[in-house]
């Protein structure tokens, strides 16, 4: 029931924002303002909503990271829309050059507005399995957009193929003595994600390895996922906050990976407890986890394939 | 049946169909969801695809002699569960079940041929859905009719979804099988019971890419799986690429406890696996 309110209070909002804008609403219907969450910090908050005409597939936690020297762009976007407006944040931000997008994984509602920084041939950094998991998908979604949002709120929206791939660690040097610390996991919501670290500010950026308020989706591997979080939990103990892919733009950490753990290992014990008393893929969807999906938005919408991947994967364990 | 396939040249996506209301009725009740602008095309493609695999014969609609499930909006477009049965009057008369995905590249996804040893009352397996589909189910019974069914599926990109795990870690698990009978080994010759056989394989469907050439992996998938009890066989199932990765297959299963039940596949490479188990022990 809460969720569901809150949603709504959401739905109302992103309704006003179309009034004061006028009848047509624009992609930028419901925008959110950039927010700084940390000196140099900068995160363009996303919404608790799937790609629709009105939203301009804005859903994700997008940001940047301003140096001495230059900007580091964080997930560039959803699309074309979604960049240009972050690009106008950098912008009124600061005057540095943007030298680097890094892309966290290859989900198109972080990186389809790459297309509104190609002008400025910035570095794009990814995860060395990112150019196959592009390679693979990118038609796809780019399918699955326009069939999402139409064809007119996805024109000209696009990745970047990446220039620099991420193996294991990489500094990102942006002057003035500040780096982004990148570093490449293991399979864990993707295959390809990269999580960053901001010595200057404590600051993690998790991506789309940290889920708060909306339902986590997995792509990666479930066993995987829990142990990345674990090692995080350790490496990084010290960090003063993150920034996760979706939900506030800024949370307590670790506190705020402890209901995505919990998620996951609900999801892991159920579908185990299933596949051993022989419930088969179709039924287990609906039968696993479900008191623990509840307290997450859009669970209806990405509980049941949560289920489905995971049985997948544990089923041969 | 690779051949009937593969002569029909893929389609692509009409543009300009996205937005368009999804619900109205376009061919029967079975066919729901099925975008109206995209109805005379699909009926087109499925009369083209029967020509060619049944090489032009009639077909009648099934009624409730044959049942196709599948989840209207797939969640899973890698691993789409379909299940299949037939009216028990019909069961003891069906030869052959075929599953065709109208829209994957390869539509012909599998044919079921029932053994001495067994029937088709209960089948199931899980499938790769490459676009938004009619999925069609042809019953072939003994006296040369065919019955059609079908059911209008969301989902997309499965036929080009990664593999589910590293290529490396799928390889080394190669050929390894695993026997599931829900509900316990059969208890006698007369009461049947579902049994699932899942054989470890990647099941490439050649349509993806390998992340470090960028070139395509060529297919490399399990063409023929053989059920048999004692030695006879309970069904036979020639597969193709658009059985999702560790082919699994259910099927209704009537033996005695101290049975043999052995199943052997073969892939598109001529890889030869074979496992047995003793009914009794269900695992």
């Amino acid at each position: 029931m809460g969720a569901a309110s809150r949603r709504d209070a959401l739905l109302l909002g992103v309704g006003g924002g179309a009034l004061l804008l006028g009848a047509a609403a624009p992609p930028s219907a419901g925008a959110r303002a950039v927010v700084e969450v940390a000196p140099g910090v900068f995160v363009l908050p996303g919404l608790h909503e799937d790609a629709s005409p009105t939203n301009g597939n804005a859903i994700a936690n997008v940001g940047f990271v301003v140096g001495g020297a230059s900007v580091a762009v964080v997930d560039p976007g959803g699309s074309l829309a979604h960049g240009r407006r972050l690009r106008r944040a950098v912008e009124a931000a600061t005057p540095l050059p943007v030298r680097h997008v890094v892309l966290t994984h290859a989900h198109p509602d972080h990186i389809m507005g790459a297309a509104a920084f190609a002008d400025l041939r910035p570095e794009v950094v990814g995860h060395a399995r990112l150019p196959e998991a592009l390679a693979q998908r990118r038609d796809g979604y780019l399918r699955m957009m326009e069939r999402e949002m139409g064809a007119v709120a996805t024109a000209g929206s696009d990745a970047l193929p990446p220039t620099r791939l991420v193996e294991d660690r990489l500094d990102l040097d942006l002057g003035g003595g500040r780096a982004l610390s990148v570093a490449a996991h293991g399979p864990a919501h993707t295959d390809a994600d990269l999580s960053l670290f901001d010595a200057a500010t404590s600051t993690l950026w998790l991506s789309d390895l940290l889920f708060v308020e909306r339902i986590p989706s997995l792509d990666g591997s479930l066993s995987g996922w829990l142990r990345e979080l674990a090692a995080l939990r350790e490496s990084r103990s010290a960090a003063a906050r993150a920034v996760p892919g979706h939900g506030p733009p800024s949370v307590p950490w670790p506190d705020a990976a402890a209901p995505l753990t919990r998620y996951l290992e609900a999801l892991r014990d159920g579908t185990r407890a299933a596949i051993a008393a022989g419930l088969g893929i179709a039924e287990a969807p609906s039968r696993v986890a479900t008191v623990e999906a509840r307290s997450w938005r859009l669970a209806e919408n990405y509980h049941g394939r949560n289920v489905s991947t995971a049985y997948r994967e544990l089923e041969w364990e | 049946m690779a051949v009937a396939a593969h002569r029909l040249a893929r389609r692509p996506l009409l543009a300009g169909v996205f937005g368009l209301p999804l619900l109205a009725p376009a061919g029967g009740a079975r066919a729901q969801g099925i975008e109206p602008a995209e109805a005379p095309r699909r009926a087109e493609r499925w009369r083209d695809l029967k020509a060619a695999i049944f090489d032009n014969r009639e077909t009648q609609p099934a009624g409730d002699a044959l049942t196709l499930v599948a989840p209207p909006r797939a969640l899973d477009a890698a691993a789409v569960p379909v299940s299949l049965s037939l009216s028990p009057e019909t069961a003891p008369r069906a030869r052959a079940v075929h599953l065709v995905i109208d829209e994957n590249p390869a539509p012909l996804a599998a044919v079921f041929r029932a053994g001495p040893a067994g029937d088709l009352r209960a089948l199931s397996t899980r499938v790769r859905v490459d676009a938004y589909t009619l999925m069609h189910a042809v019953a072939e019974l003994d006296d040369g009719r065919l019955l059609e069914t079908a059911q209008f599926v969301k989902a997309a990109g499965g036929c080009s979804a990664p593999v589910g795990t590293d290529l490396r870690a799928a390889r080394e698990r190669m050929g390894r099988m695993r026997l599931v009978m829900p509900e316990g080994p059969p208890t006698g010759p007369d009461r049947a019971v579902p049994v699932q056989v899942a054989l470890s394989h990647p099941n490439l469907s050649g349509l993806q890419i390998d992340q470090l050439s960028r070139l395509s992996i060529p297919a490399e998938f399990v063409r023929t799986l053989r059920v048999l009890y004692r030695g006879a066989e309970v069904l036979t199932v020639e597969a193709d690429i658009s059985i999702a990765e560790n082919p699994t297959f259910g099927f209704a299963f009537a033996g005695e406890a101290g049975g043999e039940l052995r199943v052997e596949a073969e892939d598109s490479r001529e890889r030869r696996f074979a496992t047995a188990w003793t009914l009794g022990n269900s695992g």
